[in-house]
């Protein structure tokens, strides 16, 4: 059964318990990251190599009312990955569905693919996630930690997660979960949607107009029209 | 917590008030997201800044640091003058009805009996009136013009809408929203909870914050229900434990009073410290302290504890009577005091960074150099263990000898953990200290044994408590658990363990470390170690788990459970039954106390720990007033609250140390709070090693309005320096829409806020921001103000940088 | 892992984004497995608590030939339910931590620096120490003639990352020594 994510933002807290916990199961070196110049809770400032998973934080005030939206980022698992697209114009198997989940891996071929190939996969990525290791010269993002997955465990961002915000499972059920939710979050939130959901394995419900979350949250309509072009 | 973390989930209004629930306890936010999805449940924050616990709140309310007794104060007076109040359970289970004392008044912000050399109260005036037979004068109408509840409504009267908005900075309507929201649960199928935590504590009128949340929980029939309560949210890891065993000044384990110098003898003390009661409904537990104190005696100090010798008692040292505001308290706040002054030698600081984490700790850090020697143990190095290299010092200069020990991990070693909801866990090794690091119990089982073998050589002076001592060769966790649990030391059981509160004696044949864990290792089970999920029915309605671990006492998951139930044991409302009167006996939560509801014959009164058994809306046990009063931090923007004439809480305690800026001292118009993060552990010495955690929070900041910003001319990302008059910090601008500058009495403050995880020893990353704040302690408790001094801000000059510049050096900062 | 015409067939079965995999036209069959090792398997687990905030979440750590190889949260804990904070989620970060004390150090009086001592080394020193500062500063009356016993000029702070058991024997310790000044982290 082919899996699918579903992030509710409705409920996340921003502990960042999935950043880190991501980070912890990689095993992945800590970024050199300062608040000097930047002045945010935002840190790492985006996806890198080194991390999966990055909490983004987006904040206004609107007729005295303070909003402060939490958007844990991450691969989306596209269903029609474009980054496959590029890829496999430059290297085979470089980029590979698993097919008993559907998530998309970047394997250790991608080490082959050039300069001119990366940027062809993160151009083409519509959430900007692809990132490429400057020493080892792999492509990397997040692999929906398949070796749990295999074995019957949750990756580890939604075993982590103390809210419900993170939640992961067989897709036709991660789907009807998200109408589920977003029907009883337009309660109190009538702008509330998901974002994407028939392109993506990873489903966000956000509760505010999209303009109010990270650039890359959803598809930017024309840039859609450009990767598949 | 008189609750437990999964009760948040029957709540159907979250008052987070002094507390960042979703930052500071994570997995809280759980469970109260669960009432809001689940029970609709209001989420309502009140505090100075916007946090992530605001941004999943149904309202934010900003209110200025230092003033929460005058928003809950306007909150009593709303729920009386609008009548929201529980009449039941008042007239049954509160004190409303007690008349007080003729002699007691009220007069410009001072309770009658105020001392103003020695600055204590003298109680006599504030209690209840008694009749000939001793029990006190009760009118259940409530007419009497000096009933608690009359004595109430006219000191609140005084806390009206406009009064309170002026002085806090919340708008009128905002205090209308919270008002309503929370006294809509002052019925019977209603409950409401209150969290707090250190955002209530670290004042100067500490203590007094928490009676506000007694007294309204009390008024709407919310203490002991389920989804209701007081609820403290215990911050340090195993805070709740180490309070229980007494790594306190003022008590001994089990919350028995420190012995004074006026109780000589083990009789006198028990006289002094038991508290009686003429009110035949009451279970007045505390009626049992001789048997806890014989209980501690025998497990300290095992067969050489005898009837004849006291049980030892003498060998305890007493401290000197509280005759003022200072004597007599031996807190950290005069321990530095006297550092300070040099006439301390030596002693230990074990995991705990005094020199990033008290107030004005710049001070502090000078102080341990006039020690001739410090002993610490520690998982890594940090700013009090090398507090000799601190910035500003000069090693060549410090005398002081430094013993410092490496102690494991958690993971490296076993022992229980008792959480905020006093649950008490085991926690087993994983794996072997690293290099020859050791637990902290085997290093000072080590050092004493070492200690105590020097004294059986050489003797030397007073020797008796050393020698007696009922002491470990080694570290075993089992063995001390039990120990602490408790077991006969005579009789026919003895040798064996306790099984619970029951068993107690104050002849000498019962031994505990901790009473309040009795009951915990039984001869045939470790509950501790307890993992089951077994529940009943009843049980799962409101997520209580017996079987999981043990919650002390007794394995009661919710204190003040009979007040739940009316007078006949049922519960107020059937659809969350903590407990329940069926069949002769209580089913669900362990009871508190196991006598028949209150309207039963032998039935009792539900506030057992209290000596009549009532709530107290009214009390006398604290040292400050028998009713919360504002006033205003030590440090503030304004110089008259308009409350009364009293500035200043008159009984705080103020350290010599501190130099302190005059209310709306001009050089500091800004208001500074204090606070942790999420990413780093208070401190922050062990969440700085941490790789992961400080790319997340990498350097010391401080969050202001874009209004203060513009003022100053500082930019988003920017270096300042923040002044008090004690010191001066630097820190980046974090500009954000999550302050808000607030309107006070008709012109604007603005208020700025800090972590504190900060230190100098991972450079580049900020010093301690506690050599801005001020000690001046809660006069109940001595915990200092960190939430509220005044500062001033501006823009540095990037290249004069010295503690947020570092070189970058690879793979370097943050490996 | 082998991929039968079954697994494909499974796979376009799932839904209607899976059936679109097809729609890129590109091969997807993938004729080797691409998940890493799994690093708990084989693991011994051991249930700890978090040394954090009093929620005391627990978690269980995979341990191989004696060595912590990873954390996660425990599920059974019902509080918790596997769920940790960013804090909790680091316990192996933690406990590997290069930057941890290894040795028994000493700084002599005005010393810029530490030694490295051995363990019985320190405690024979210390526990002189406490013993000639005890005897020499030991107050058995106060000001006003009463029997205090009781010694002044030693402190104890610290601390609430002790487990129960050790809290009771540090105070146990400290309170036989005499001590009054006894504090920790209840109250910051």
């Amino acid at each position: 059964m082919s899996k699918t994510f579903f992030i509710d933002t409705s409920r996340c807290t921003a502990c960042r318990g999935c950043q880190v916990a991501c980070k912890e199961w990689q095993g992945f070196k800590a970024n050199y990251t300062k608040q000097l110049d930047w002045g945010s809770h935002q840190n790492p400032p985006d996806l890198n190599h080194l991390n999966y998973k990055v909490v983004k934080f987006t904040e206004f005030k609107i007729k005295d009312r303070v909003f402060w939206n939490f958007f844990p980022d991450s691969c989306r698992h596209c269903t029609e990955p474009p980054c496959k697209l590029a890829a496999d114009g430059h290297v085979k198997d470089a980029v590979v569905i698993d097919p008993a989940t559907g998530a998309v891996i970047f394997t250790d071929k991608t080490r082959k693919i050039s300069d001119e190939g990366f940027l062809m996969m993160k151009e083409y990525c519509p959430y900007n996630v692809p990132r490429r290791d400057p020493e080892t010269k792999l492509i990397n993002k997040c692999d929906m930690c398949l070796e749990r997955v295999e074995v019957g465990q949750v990756p580890m961002c939604v075993k982590t997660c103390p809210t419900g915000t993170m939640n992961f499972g067989d897709r036709d059920k991660m789907i009807a979960l998200a109408h589920e939710r977003l029907a009883k979050v337009k309660e109190e939130f009538p702008e509330a949607t998901l974002l994407d959901e028939d392109s993506v394995r990873v489903i966000y419900l956000i509760t505010h107009p999209r303009k109010m979350y990270p650039h890359f949250a959803a598809i930017d309509q024309h840039k859609k029209n450009a990767s598949l072009a | 917590m008189t609750q437990s973390w999964i009760d948040i989930k029957n709540t159907d209004c979250c008052l987070i008030i002094g507390s960042n629930a979703a930052e500071h306890h994570p997995i809280s936010f759980k469970w109260v997201l669960k009432a809001k999805t689940e029970r609709g449940a209001k989420i309502i924050h009140v505090d100075p800044k916007f946090s992530r616990t605001s941004a999943r709140a149904d309202l934010h309310v900003p209110l200025r640091s230092g003033t929460d007794i005058a928003f809950m104060g306007g909150m009593i007076n709303y729920v009386l003058q609008n009548n929201k109040w529980f009449k039941e359970y008042v007239i049954d289970y509160t004190n409303a009805s007690y008349i007080v004392n003729d002699k007691f008044s009220f007069n410009n912000g001072v309770f009658s009996g105020f001392n103003t050399e020695k600055k204590i109260y003298d109680k006599t005036s504030w209690q209840f009136e008694r009749d000939e037979n001793g029990v006190i004068k009760k009118d259940p109408t409530l007419q009497h013009p000096r009933c608690v509840m009359n004595i109430l409504k006219r000191h609140y009267s005084r806390y009206t809408f406009d009064k309170v908005s002026s002085i806090t900075g919340v708008s009128q309507e905002n205090l209308r929203k919270v008002y309503e929201a929370y006294s809509a649960t002052g019925v019977r199928d209603k409950a409401g909870t209150i969290l707090y935590a250190l955002g209530w504590t670290q004042h100067t009128v500490g203590v007094q914050n928490i009676r506000t949340a007694g007294i309204i929980q009390l008024l709407l029939g919310n203490a002991g229900i389920a989804g209701g309560g007081v609820n403290a949210l215990r911050g340090e890891p195993n805070v709740q434990g180490t309070t229980d065993h007494a790594v306190l000044y003022n008590i001994l384990p089990g919350y028995l009073p420190l012995p004074r110098a006026n109780w000589q003898t083990l009789a006198d003390y028990n006289k002094a410290a038991t508290p009686s009661t003429k009110v035949p409904e009451s279970i007045n537990w505390w009626g049992n302290r001789p048997k806890y104190m014989a209980s501690f005696l025998k497990a300290y100090f095992g067969k050489n504890a005898t009837k004849e010798n006291d049980f030892g008692y003498a060998w305890l040292g007493k401290g000197d009577m509280p005759t003022s505001e200072r004597n007599g308290d031996y807190s950290f706040l005069y321990c530095y005091e006297k550092m300070k002054k040099g006439e301390m030698i030596g002693g230990s600081i074990w995991a705990h960074n005094p020199c990033n984490s008290i107030p004005n700790s710049t001070e502090v850090r000078k102080a341990l150099c006039n020690l001739e020697f410090m002993y610490s143990a520690e998982i890594h190095h940090n700013e009090t263990t090398d507090f000799w290299h601190s910035p500003g010092l000069n090693p060549k200069e410090v005398k002081t000898e430094v013993f410092l020990f490496p102690s494991c991990h958690r993971l490296e070693k076993s022992g229980s953990i008792s959480s905020s909801q006093r649950m008490i866990g085991w926690h087993y090794q994983a794996a072997e200290p690293k290099g020859d690091s050791r637990a902290m119990g085997q290093i000072m089982i080590d050092i004493m044994n070492r200690v105590i073998k020097l004294y059986k050589k050489e003797k030397g002076t007073f020797p008796e408590p050393i020698v007696n001592l009922n002491w470990f060769d080694d570290y075993d966790a089992d063995e001390i658990a039990k120990r602490i649990s408790g077991w006969f030391t005579g009789g026919p059981d003895k040798g064996k363990q306790l099984s619970g509160f029951a068993d107690f004696k104050d002849d000498g044949t019962t031994a505990s470390l901790m009473w309040l864990a009795a009951g915990s290792v039984t001869e045939t089970e470790n509950r501790l170690k307890r993992t089951s999920l077994k529940q009943t029915e009843i049980q799962k309605i409101t997520g209580i788990f017996p079987n999981y671990a043990w919650t002390w006492p007794m394995n009661r998951w919710i204190l003040y459970n009979r007040a739940s139930v009316d007078k006949m044991g049922q519960p107020w409302d059937p659809t969350r039954p903590v407990i329940k009167w069926e069949d002769g006996q209580w089913i669900g939560d362990v009871a508190d106390g196991g006598a028949p509801p209150f309207g039963m014959k032998g039935g009792k009164n539900p506030f057992i720990m209290l000596p009549d058994g009532l709530g107290q809306l009214y009390g006398t046990g604290l040292v400050d007033g028998p009713m919360p009063e504002h006033y205003e931090p030590t440090e503030t923007p304004i110089t008259n609250h308009g409350f009364s004439g009293q500035l200043r809480n008159p009984c705080a305690k103020i350290s010599p140390f501190d130099k302190i800026a005059p209310a709306g001292d001009s050089r500091y118009p800004i208001v500074l709070t204090t606070y942790s993060l999420t990413e780093h552990w208070c401190g922050g010495s062990e969440t700085r090693m941490v790789p992961s955690l400080l790319e997340a929070e990498p350097q010391l900041y401080v969050e202001m309005s874009h209004e203060l910003a513009k003022e100053k001319g500082i930019q988003n990302g920017d270096p300042v320096i923040l002044e008090s008059i004690r010191g001066q910090v630097e820190a980046v601008a974090m500009v954000t829409v999550r302050i808000t500058p607030l309107k006070v009495q008709g012109r604007t403050v603005h208020l700025v806020g800090m972590p504190f995880a900060f230190g100098w020893t991972k450079p580049g990353v900020g010093d301690a921001t506690n050599r801005l704040t001020l000690y001046t302690g809660d006069p109940n408790t001595s915990i200092p103000e960190y939430k509220a001094c005044q500062v001033n801000i501006r823009k540095a000059d990037k290249n004069a940088l010295k503690e947020l510049s570092y070189t970058e050096i690879k793979g370097g900062h943050h490996e | 892992m082998k991929v039968t015409r079954r697994d494909l067939l499974k796979v376009a079965g799932a839904g209607a984004g899976a059936i679109a995999l097809g729609g890129l036209g590109v091969s997807y069959l993938v004729t080797e497995s691409y998940a890493k090792k799994l690093k708990t398997k084989g693991a011994k687990e051991v249930r700890s608590i978090c040394p954090f905030c009093a929620v005391s979440c627990r978690f269980i750590a995979h341990v191989k030939y004696g060595k912590v190889v990873s954390t996660e949260g425990d599920p059974g804990y019902p509080i918790s339910e596997g769920a940790l904070c960013a804090k909790g989620a680091t316990m192996n970060s933690m406990v590997n931590s290069e930057h941890r004390l290894l040795k028994p150090l000493y700084r002599a009086p005005f010393s810029e620096k530490w030694e490295e001592k051995s363990y019985s080394w320190m405690i024979d020193k210390l526990a002189k120490k406490i013993k000639e500062t005890r005897d020499k500063t030991f107050t058995l009356k106060n000001a006003e003639g009463k029997v205090v016993n009781r010694l002044e000029t030693m402190f104890h702070m610290g601390s609430s990352q002790m487990s129960n058991e050790e809290a009771a024997v540090v105070v146990q310790a400290q309170r036989a020594l005499g001590l009054l000044y006894i504090d920790h982290q209840a109250r910051i």
